[in-house]
C-alpha cells in the first residue's frame, strides 16, 4: 500500500493507502485546501481555533438557524468543527503523527456531501461571533469552507449561473443588456417629470464622474422606486456620477461561494471605474454588494477607488442639510432592518436610522437590532435558491416574522436586494401580507422637496388612467 | 513518600513550570509572527484595531455578558476567578516562591481563599454537569472537554485537604504529593490543550479579522496552483 504525499507551498497533505477508499473529489478537495491555506491568510484563523475551541455552545443560543430547527448539526461549534477537523487531521503536524500512528478517519465523498449540506444551511450571518468568548469567526469558516466545497463543483446552481452571467455572459447577474439598461433609465427620466415635473437625469457614461454607480442590478428589473430615490439624492446635492455601461451591477455572488470568483469581480468592478476615469465607486442599496466592494483595497491596492455606500453618502448629505425636505412626511410605522453584511461588523447602522428619522413621523425598531440584528433568513446567497423557500421562510425566516409583527410597522425599511426579496418571501409566508418592503431611499424619494409647484405632483396617486392621460397631455 | 514529594516539590515542579512558561511564549510567540506575516502579504491593512482591542476586553472582563444564559454565565466567570486568584495570591504558595527566589508579592487571606477554592470545586463539577445535561454542549462534547475541569479542579480539592487537616483522612504527606502533581499536570496541559487559551485569548479577535485580509491575487494564484486559470465557469 502506497501513500500520497502532495506538498503546496509549506502545506503538504498525505493521503494513506486505504485511500483507495479516497475518490477523486476528496483528493481534489485537500489539494485545493492546500492552496487556499497557502496563498491565503484563513491557516492564521483555522490554526488557532483549532487549537483553542472550547465547545462551551454559548453560540447556540445565537444561532437562527439552530434555535429554528433545535438540529444540534446546526450548532455554529459543530459546524465549524467539520472543517477544523480536516484542517487538523491533515495540515497539523500532530494530526499527521496521530493518524501515521493510528490510522485516523478519511476524508470521503460522504463528509464532502454532509459538509455541502452544513454550511449552506448556515446564511453565514455571523452573529454567532458576537457571542463567543475566543472570538471564533464560524461566519469565517463557513465563507472558507463554501470556496473549497466549489474547488470540487459543489456550488448551489443559482449562484454559479450568475456569476457565469456576471463574468462570462452578457456581464451582470440579471443578463439586462445595455440597451435595455438605457430604455430603464430614459423611462425612469419621464416618471420623474411626469410625478415630480423635474427633470433628473441618469447619466450614462459620463467621464471624469466623482462616482461610478453600482447597484444590485436586479434593482432595474424590480426596484425602480430604489433608484429613482438614488438619482433624485444626486440630482438635489449636484453629486457628480455616471452609471457604466461596462460593468453596471455591483452584486457579487463570489462572496457567497469562491474568492476566486469574488476578486474576479471586484476587479472587474474596479476596471469600470478607471475606464470611465472615476474617483470613487457608490454602491447601491445592497448588503452583499457593498460588503464584497469593501475587498476592493485588498484586490486592488491602497490607491484603488475609495468604496462609498448610497446609505453613506445620503445621511453625509443630509446631515450637511444638502437634501432639502418636505417634513416628516411618512405617517405610517416604520421599522428598519439592518442587512448582516454591513451591519454585523457595525459598519452601516446609524446612517440608515438617520435618514429614516428625518422623513418618518412613527419610525420604531425592532429587538434585537444593528450588530445583534437577526438574518432576514436568506442571507450567504440562499435567497436565490426559490427550491428552498419554505425553509428559508418558515425555519429562518420565522423569527423575523414575529420580530417585524411585534414593531406593528406596516413599512420595512431593507437598504439590501437580497433582504428585500426574502422579506417579502417572509411577510407572505407568514400572515404579514399588510406589510411592504421597501429601500430607504424609496421613503425618502417620497420627502425630498424638489422645490417645483407643480400639479403633476398628484399624478402619483391618481387613478392609472388619469396618469396616462396626464402623460398624453 | 518524603523523597518522593522532594522530587515533586522540587525537580519536577521546576520542569513543569518551565515547560508551561516556555509553551506559552511559543505560541504568543508563532502566532504574532503569523499574525505579521498575514498583515504583511495582505492587501488591505486597515484593521480596526480599537474595535477589537474593546471587544476583546469585553471578553477577557464579561461583566456585561453575565446575563446571557445566566447560570452558565455566572458558573464559568466564577470558575476561572477562583482557578486564577488562588494559585497565585495564596500565603502558603508566596511563601514558598520568597523561599525559593526571594521574590514576594500580596497574599489573600487563607479564609478567603478556602472560599474561592470551594468555588473552584462547585463551579468544576457544575461545568461538568452543565455540559453534560445541556443538549446542544453535550452534543458537542468529548472526553477531553469532561475530564479537563475536573483535573483543573485536583489540584484545589488536594489542596484544600492540605490546608484543612482536621478533615482530611488521608495522610499528610501523600495529599501534598497528590496536590503538587496535579498541580504540575495541569502546567504541563496548559500549552498542549485548549487550555492556552489563557495566553491565546488576547489574540483571536485580532486573529479573526486578520484572516479577513487576504493577499490581493490570493485567487488567481490558488487558480494557477490548481490549472483553473482558464477554466470555464
Amino acid at each position: 500500500m502506497s501513500a500520497v504525499e502532495t506538498k503546496i507551498g509549506k502545506y503538504s497533505y498525505r493521503v494513506e493507502a486505504k485511500a483507495d477508499q479516497v475518490a477523486d473529489r476528496p483528493r481534489r478537495f485537500l489539494e485545493a485546501f492546500a492552496a487556499v491555506l497557502d496563498r491565503s491568510n484563513y491557516g492564521l484563523a483555522l490554526d488557532a481555533y483549532a487549537r483553542l475551541g472550547a465547545k462551551c455552545s454559548r453560540c447556540a443560543s445565537s444561532c437562527q438557524l439552530y434555535t429554528a430547527t433545535e438540529d444540534t448539526r446546526d450548532i455554529p461549534c459543530h459546524r465549524s468543527d467539520l472543517l477544523l477537523r480536516l484542517y487538523r487531521r491533515y495540515f497539523t503536524p500532530a494530526g499527521q503523527f496521530k493518524a501515521r500512528l493510528f490510522g485516523g478517519f478519511t476524508l470521503t465523498d460522504e463528509y464532502l456531501d454532509e459538509m455541502a449540506e452544513e454550511y449552506y444551511r448556515c446564511t453565514a450571518c455571523r452573529r454567532c461571533k458576537a457571542t463567543c468568548p475566543l472570538g471564533v469567526d464560524h461566519g469565517l469558516i463557513t465563507h472558507l469552507a463554501r470556496w473549497l466545497l466549489a474547488e470540487v463543483g459543489i456550488v448551489p446552481k443559482a449562484l454559479v449561473v450568475a456569476v457565469r452571467e456576471q463574468l462570462e455572459g452578457v456581464g451582470n447577474t440579471s443578463a439586462i443588456p445595455v440597451a435595455a439598461l438605457k430604455d430603464t433609465c430614459e423611462f425612469l427620466e419621464e416618471e420623474f417629470r411626469d410625478i415630480y415635473g423635474v427633470d433628473v437625469k441618469f447619466p450614462i457614461d459620463v467621464e471624469g464622474a466623482e462616482y461610478v454607480f453600482f447597484p444590485a442590478v436586479s434593482d432595474y428589473l424590480l426596484e425602480p422606486d430604489t433608484l429613482m430615490g438614488n438619482a433624485a439624492v444626486m440630482h438635489v446635492t449636484g453629486g457628480s456620477w455616471t452609471i457604466g455601461t461596462g460593468n453596471y451591477d455591483g452584486i457579487n455572488y463570489g462572496l457567497f461561494y469562491s474568492d476566486r470568483m469574488m476578486e474576479r469581480i471586484v476587479n472587474q468592478l474596479v476596471a469600470e471605474v478607471r475606464r470611465l476615469k472615476g474617483r470613487k465607486a457608490l454602491i447601491g442599496e445592497c448588503g452583499h454588494a457593498t460588503r464584497a466592494a469593501w475587498f476592493v483595497p485588498t484586490f486592488c491596492g491602497s490607491d484603488a477607488p475609495e468604496v462609498v455606500s448610497f446609505l453613506q453618502y445620503t445621511a453625509k448629505a443630509l446631515r450637511e442639510g444638502k437634501i432639502p425636505l418636505k417634513g416628516k412626511v411618512i405617517e405610517e410605522r416604520v421599522t428598519y432592518h439592518d442587512p448582516c453584511n454591513i451591519a454585523r461588523a457595525g459598519r452601516i447602522t446609524e446612517e440608515p436610522r438617520e435618514i429614516l428619522k428625518a422623513i418618518c413621523t412613527d419610525y420604531v425598531e425592532m429587538t434585537p437590532n444593528r450588530t445583534e440584528n437577526l438574518c432576514c433568513g436568506g442571507g450567504g446567497g440562499s435567497v436565490s435558491i426559490d427550491e428552498i423557500r419554505p425553509f428559508r421562510t418558515q425555519k429562518m425566516g420565522k423569527k423575523k416574522a414575529e420580530q417585524i409583527r411585534a414593531t406593528g410597522a406596516k413599512i420595512v425599511a431593507a437598504p439590501c436586494a437580497n433582504c428585500k426579496k426574502q422579506l417579502r418571501e417572509v411577510c407572505e409566508d407568514n400572515g404579514l401580507d399588510d406589510v411592504q418592503i421597501v429601500g430607504v431611499h424609496d421613503l425618502l424619494l417620497k420627502a425630498i422637496d424638489f422645490g417645483v409647484e407643480k400639479d403633476a405632483g398628484k399624478a402619483k396617486d391618481a387613478p392609472p388612467g388619469e396618469k396616462e392621460n396626464k402623460q398624453e397631455e | 513518600m518524603e523523597t518522593w514529594l522532594e522530587w515533586a516539590r522540587g525537580p519536577m515542579f521546576r520542569g513543569a513550570l518551565a515547560f508551561m512558561i516556555l509553551g506559552l511564549i511559543r505560541h504568543v510567540a508563532i502566532t504574532w509572527f503569523e499574525i505579521r506575516r498575514a498583515l504583511r502579504r495582505a492587501g488591505d491593512k486597515s484593521i480596526p484595531y480599537s474595535t477589537i482591542a474593546k471587544a476583546t476586553l469585553q471578553w477577557l472582563f464579561p461583566v456585561n455578558r453575565i446575563r446571557d444564559r445566566l447560570v452558565y454565565s455566572v458558573t464559568t466567570v466564577s470558575f476561572h476567578v477562583a482557578i486564577v486568584i488562588v494559585p497565585i495570591f495564596l500565603a502558603g504558595h508566596i511563601l514558598l516562591w520568597e523561599r525559593g527566589t526571594g521574590l514576594s508579592w500580596w497574599a489573600i487571606p487563607n479564609h478567603l481563599a478556602d472560599l474561592l477554592t470551594l468555588v473552584a470545586l462547585v463551579t468544576a463539577v457544575a461545568l461538568v454537569i452543565e455540559r453534560a445535561a445541556a443538549r446542544d454542549t453535550r452534543s458537542l462534547s468529548r472526553f477531553g472537554d469532561y475530564a479537563i475541569p475536573l483535573l483543573v479542579a485536583l489540584p484545589f480539592a488536594s489542596g484544600f485537604l492540605v490546608m484543612h487537616p482536621e478533615i482530611n483522612p488521608f495522610p499528610f504527606d501523600a495529599t501534598m504529593f497528590v496536590h503538587v502533581m496535579s498541580g504540575n499536570l495541569i502546567f504541563i496541559l496548559i500549552p498542549v490543550t485548549k487550555l492556552s487559551h489563557c495566553a491565546l485569548l488576547p489574540t483571536t479577535r485580532l486573529i479573526s479579522e486578520v484572516a479577513w485580509h487576504f493577499p490581493p491575487r490570493a485567487g488567481s494564484e490558488v487558480a494557477l496552483i490548481l490549472g483553473k486559470e482558464n477554466e470555464p465557469i
